[in-house]
This record gives C-alpha cells, structure tokens and sequence, in this order.
C-alpha cells in the first residue's frame, strides 16, 4: 500500500476513525489498533515478509531487557552485539548478498582467477528493511547507552517499530522520541490534526506534481545518455535533483502529516536542502534521521571529532561510506558517499560544518545576499552532480555520463519523451523553488498565510496542480522503498 | 472532533466549486456534442452544434469542431450536385477528427489539392461498416451523386455486424443521468485525465473477488480463436455488401494493410475491391503520424492520408 493510492486513504480514514471514535479510551486498545492495522498496511504489499519485522521486534525488545538486566558491562556488549549482529545479519542477507558474492568474483576475476558465480540467490529485497532495522537498533544503543530504559510493554514496542507512517521509508525514529510518544496517552488536538492534513496534500504535490512528473523525464535521459548532448545530461541529473527530493521528502510529509493525525509528532526529515549554503548544511536538511542516526550510533562511538584531525577524517570517510552502502548494494552508491566524503571534509577543515547550524538562507531579509546565492547555487551543483552516481545503473554507466558531460559539451533542444510541452515543467520547477524559498523557515507549515482567503486560493492551486501533472500511467511507487 | 469534520466538509465543497470554476475558465475538458438517430434511422451529432475537443490534463490538444446542418464535423455543408466533383469520406473517429481545427480537416487538406472539388467528411466515432453502408443506403440519391466515396476501414474493429442497428450503449450517453453526470466539468475532467480509473479499478476488484478466472489460452487456442474471428468478419463483410449494395465503380476502402489479414485483403483483391493502403506512406514518414495519447492521425497523419486520397482521384481523373 503507498500512501498515494486510494486504497492508502481508504484505510487511513477507517484506523483514523477506530483510533479516535472506538478505541479513544483505552492507550493499549489504541496501541493494538496501530499495530494490527500496520501489520496490514506492510502485508498488503508482502505478508511474507512480516515475520522478519516480528522476529526483528521480539530480539531487541528481549534484548534491552537483557542489556537493562545486566551489570556486567561485557555481558551488556554482548547483548548490543546480538542485536547488531541480527539487524545487519537480517539486512546483510537480504540486500547485500548478491552483491558481496559479485563484488567478491568480479575482484577474483580481476586477478586473473576466472570463477563462475554459482551463489548468488533470487532474494527479494522486503521493503522497508533499512529503516526498521535502523529503527530497532537504536533501540537497543540507547538502552546500552542508558539513555532509556527498556520497556515491558511488548504490544507497544512493537507498534513504535512497525508505526505505519513511516515504517518503509522513514523517517527514522529513535525510540525516545517515538516510543515514548506511544506509552503517552496520546490526545486529540484540532491543531495538530490540521496541520497533518496540511502536510500530507504538500506531501502529495510534492510527490505527484514534482517527482512523478518529473520521472519519464529523468529516466529517458538516464537511459539514453550516450544519446543525448551534454546540456541535456545536465538538464536530466538537474531534473532528477528535484524528483528524488519531492518523492523523499514528499513521503515524509505525508508520513509527519498520518502521524499527526494519531497525535504523534515525528521528527522532521527534509528541512529544504536546497537552500544549504554547504555541504555540512545540506547534510543537516537532508534525510536528517538518518545523519542524526549515523552520528549518534556510528560517528560519536567511533570518537566524532575528539580525536585528532586525521582521526576525524577518517570517521566521516567512514560515515558517508557506509551511508552510501546503506542506500543500496552497488557501487555507484558507495561512490556517492565517497563523493559526499571528499565534499564534506574541506568543509570540515575549514571549521564551517556547524556554523549554519541554526539558521537559514536570507534569515532576517527577503533575499539572500549575493555571497548566500552563490553558496547556495554551489552547493546545490556539488549534490547535484554527485547524483549522477546515485541515478545510474552501473559505475561505468556513471563515468560515461560524467564524460560527456567534461569531454563532448553541446547543446541541444530537449523533448518530452511522450511529446508534452517541456516549458510547463520549467515554469513548474521555477514556481516550485520559488514557494518553498517563501515558506524556508518552518518545513512543517507549508501553508503557513495569515489571510484565509489567500490560504484557500493556495489549496485550490495546489490540489489544481496535482490534477494537471497526474499521470495514471508513471510508477507511482516512492524511491526510497527500494532502499 | 466536530470542528475539524464541519470545516473538512465545508473546505472540500468550497474547494471542489472552485476546481470546477478553474476548469471552467481554463477550458480543461473536451464539450459533448449531442448525438441522435435520424428520421432514417441513421445516428450522427445534432445538426449545427460547436465547441471544443480537449485531450491531456493541461490542453495538450486542443482543437475546435463544428457540427454542420447534415451532422457532421465540417466546414462546409453536404450539397453534392451532378456538375462538381465531390468526394466523400466516411469513417469513424479518424474521419470525424474531432482531434484537429474543422478548419484544418483532412478534407480541408484534399481540396487544397484538388482544386474545384469537395469534400464531404462523414465522420461519427464508432461507425463500423454497418453505420457506413447503412448511411450510404439511407441517404443513396445524396451519394449517388457523389464522385467518390472512400470508407475507412479497420479489420479487426469494423466488421463485428453482419448488419445494422442502432448501437443502444452509445445513444445511452444521451440519457438524462449522462448529461447531467456531463455538466459537472470537474467529473468530466477527472474521468478524462484517469483519475477515476482507481476507484473504477477498486470497485471492479472488490465486485470480482471470488469470481473465477478464465484460465488464459494456449498460443495454439489463440491462433484457432484469431482464424474463427477472421472468417467470421469476412462472412460479415460479404453480408453487409450484399445487404446495402456497394458499387465498385465509385466506392473504395482506406486502410492499413500491416494491419489487416491477409485472408480480407486477398478476398478484396480477388473481388476487384479498390483500396488504398497508407501503411507504407505512414512508415516512411519522417515525423509520427498519430497523437501523443492516443492512435488518431495527428496534422502530419492528416497530410498523408489527404495527399493519398488527392493522388488517387488524380490518377482516376487522368485515365
């Protein structure tokens, strides 16, 4: 089920309807509710693939028991290991499989060594499985870490892993924020609510309208490129920058908005990144539960940045290295991280990853100064470029697309691959910067206009727009899924 | 609680008055002409009707038609006389070309050629072989006094009758619920562009769950039912000639012989039907001849079928 079908909202509107009219009384009763109609909401794609999600829930949820039981500081490391065995097991088998045994043959064959790969598997790759391992993982770090004590409500622990707002694509939730949400007794505000709905139809422009729209376009031009001129590869990554960020950053709005609707606040995942003034910003705006998971759970315990300097490097290496690995099995991920490795730690020795910490572009006048325009348009150059990696099929694919682009610049009129009228989505990308420039201080108010009737006329545009750029003929589903 | 489903209630009624005022304004979605069934029993549009023919989500095409005094989309009246030369065309949907400006029809583009001839253009979308020669029958001393008549004609579409009668789905439309449903611009819109298409398939699931499926064919059961079909048409078609008469001399069919089998295209050849074939002309055009979304003739499409067309009243002029 993806949240932007009509069997999504059918459902939602029936768990809304239990959540706040039949199990309004009872906190279990409401837990309940969430986890069965998860489990549902995950099964209407696999049921198959639940037991991996129930089997992932039961180990750490005995397993902070175990951690929380124990005084024994080895016996406590032994159990965190059980649960990062078992979580990177489960994802290691399931996503990374066949890439190890290709990778491990190709480098055999490499050597001169010709072997024949005969062990690869046919293994799905069940959707979700990045998030939720992540999600139960830092679980049982935060117990280790005593910043939590476990809890022995199963039912509800099981509800905090499986939530089903944001249990296939995130965002991805520690439980002190998440968990401890669901043990409250959780009310219903009119406000919040409001503002869930808000979220969820800027979710669905972003999705519908931007990325969906945007996607028969990025994909001839990834699959043509030896085809095409240089000043359409760069249309083509630039026009993907715009899909991947409204199909991500679109599921998690509708996912902050579900969430809201069950009295549940979310942390925020995309804090428009496409006005970072460098890369330490944009990698605090983008996708940020999963950076704060990879600071909290991997580059702190490595030593963060209180080593020396060398030490530091290597620990961010490390970071964006295995975050490239966590977004798929190829290795043109893993040149991605290592792209964003080599953008980042300039940054980093300049002493400039934290000084745009609290604030954003042009943050206390209407337009940004022409120092702030140039950071901005750079650093959305550097990401961008760097998703030439992230968009292609193979690293050689990579390579030639970025060849052309350096070796054989030219330019050329590009057309729909279904012949619609390009201008329409310049003028929608334009228009599309434009208004989240306007709304750049509050990610989470979307629509946030003093007067109502300006507010209205901005819903009627919107919902207008989905209607306009609908396509019932694009792949609907989100990107992240893959992931 | 109230609170939030009163104003949800109020925001979504305010909000669907002003989508349908926007389409209203902008022109999103296509006008239905009206259709009817004539004292001769004969369905076509009501006379003297015009308005607009829309197709994508943002007027991708946009294009205006004009309902003559005869019934049909076309710039001119129907008035065949024994001192001109008149040729008429007549076909479903591609003839009636409700995808391109009245103005800019492919009988506009033949007498731009052919100087001093008109064209009459019989278009209705839907009409099979049975509409064509039904309508040729009704109205014969209007067609006999035309040159040519050129039918288009596709195999596998157009010869499921064996004779005529009037198609009781499609003047269902006309239905007071129908035109009704039709006034609603934003339901129009919304079924036009697929957004319906979810719910429908939704619906259509739920209803069907349970039922059995048929099992899907062998490639040898599929070739068997494919051959019965074939024979089955071209039983269709020798009756439908015999039943309203088809004079050779005059009358020719405009098809796409890729497309057509062989057993009907032999039968024509072996009969001294005369046809013209634009699959080849279609082919070795440079630029696509159909629309973006879906198979009618687009303005390059419109030009070769018209230049065929000329070309061979040419040659039939010289000999």
């Amino acid at each position: 089920m993806i949240f932007n079908s009509i069997e999504f909202f059918i459902f939602l509107f029936i768990v809304y309807f239990l959540y706040w009219f039949v199990f309004k009384r009872s906190l279990r009763a409401q837990n309940v509710l969430i986890l069965v109609s998860s489990y549902l909401f995950y099964g209407w794609w696999d049921w198959r693939f639940l037991s991996l999600i129930l089997l992932s829930t039961i180990v750490d949820y005995l397993v902070a028991i175990q951690i929380n039981g124990n005084d024994n500081q080895r016996t406590r490391k032994l159990w965190l290991w059980v649960s990062v065995i078992f979580n990177i097991g489960l994802l290691g088998f399931f996503k990374y499989y066949n890439f190890f045994v290709d990778s491990w043959v190709d480098m055999v064959s490499m050597l001169g060594y010709d072997i024949k790969s005969t062990w690869t598997l046919k293994v799905i790759l069940p959707v979700g499985i990045s998030f939720y391992t992540f999600q139960t993982m830092s679980y049982s770090f935060d117990v280790y870490y005593k910043k939590l004590k476990p809890t022995t409500d199963f039912i509800s622990f099981a509800a905090f892993v499986s939530f089903f707002p944001q249990l296939v694509a995130g965002p991805i939730e520690r439980a002190s924020n998440l968990l401890s949400q669901i043990l409250k007794e959780r009310q219903f505000d009119y406000k919040q609510a409001v503002d869930g709905m808000k979220l969820i139809l800027w979710g669905l422009f972003k999705k519908i309208v931007i990325a969906d729209a945007l996607a028969p376009i990025v994909d001839d031009i990834f699959a043509n490129y030896s085809t095409y001129p240089a000043s359409t590869l760069i249309l083509g990554v630039t026009l993907f920058s715009f899909q991947i960020y409204g199909d991500f950053s679109g599921y998690s709005d509708i996912a902050i908005g579900t969430a809201k609707l069950f009295g549940v606040e979310l942390m925020s995942n995309f804090k428009f990144p496409n006005f970072s003034r460098n890369v330490a910003e944009y990698w605090k705006r983008w996708h940020a539960s999963l950076s704060n998971w990879f600071i909290h759970y991997l580059y702190i315990p490595l030593g963060g940045s209180r080593g020396s300097k060398l030490m530091s490097i290597r620990n961010i290496a490390i970071i964006f290295l295995v975050s490239g690995l966590w977004h798929g099995a190829n290795w043109t991920f893993i040149f991605w991280g290592a792209f964003h490795a080599l953008a980042f730690i300039p940054v980093f020795l300049m002493g400039r990853n934290a000084i745009y910490k609290d604030s954003v572009v042009a943050e206390n006048t209407m337009f940004p100064s022409l120092t702030e325009l140039g950071q901005v348009v750079l650093t959305f150059a550097i990401v961008t470029f760097s998703r030439i990696f992230f968009r292609s099929e193979s690293i050689t694919g990579a390579f030639e697309f970025i060849n052309r682009i350096f070796t054989d610049f030219s330019f050329g009129t590009y057309y729909h691959p279904m012949g619609y009228r390009m201008l329409d989505y310049y003028v929608l990308i334009a228009f599309f910067v434009l208004y989240e420039y306007l709304i750049r201080r509050d990610e989470r108010s979307p629509f946030k206009f003093k007067s109502r009737i300006v507010r209205f006329i901005v819903y009627t545009i919107v919902i207008l727009c989905l209607l306009l750029f609908y396509d019932s003929g694009v792949d609907r589903s989100f990107i992240y899924f893959q992931f | 609680m109230k609170k939030l489903f009163f104003k949800i209630f109020i925001y979504s009624v305010l909000i669907l008055l002003a989508l349908e005022v926007y389409i209203r304004v902008f022109h999103l979605t296509k006008d239905y002409p009206v259709r009817y069934v004539d004292a001769f029993g004969v369905e076509k549009w009501m006379p003297n009707q015009e308005g607009y023919s829309v197709t994508g989500n943002r007027r991708q095409n946009f294009s205006e038609y004009r309902i003559n005094n005869f019934g049909y989309n076309s710039y001119r009246e129907f008035n065949p006389s024994k001192d001109k030369v008149e040729i008429a065309l007549v076909g479903d949907s591609f003839i009636e070309g409700f995808h391109q400006n009245y103005y800019n029809s492919i009988g506009n583009k033949i007498e731009n050629q052919l100087h001093g001839v008109e064209v009459y253009e019989y278009g209705y979308a839907g009409y099979d072989l049975a509409d064509q020669l039904h309508l040729i029958s009704q109205y014969k001393e209007q067609f006999e006094l035309i040159d040519y008549v050129v039918l288009g004609i596709k195999f596998e579409n157009d010869l499921a009758r064996a004779e005529y009668n009037i198609v009781k789905e499609r003047m269902q439309l006309e239905s007071p619920l129908y035109k009704a449903i039709r006034q609603i611009k934003l339901l129009v819109y919304l079924n036009n562009i697929g957004v319906l298409d979810a719910p429908k398939d939704l619906v259509q699931k739920l209803l069907s769950n349970g039922k059995k499926k048929n099992a899907p064919l062998t490639k040898s059961e599929e070739d068997k039912q494919l051959k019965e079909l074939e024979t089955k048409y071209l039983e269709n078609f020798k009756r439908l000639v015999n039943t309203y008469g088809f004079d050779k001399t005059r009358f020719l069919f405009l098809l796409d012989a890729e497309q057509t089998p062989d057993i009907f295209l032999n039968h024509l050849n072996e009969y001294d039907y005369k046809y013209i074939d634009f699959s080849k002309a279609f082919q070795a055009s440079k630029k696509p001849p159909t629309l973006i979304y879906d198979m009618h003739w687009n303005n390059n499409g419109r030009t070769i079928i018209a230049q065929l067309i000329a070309n061979y009243v040419k040659e039939m002029k010289s000999i």
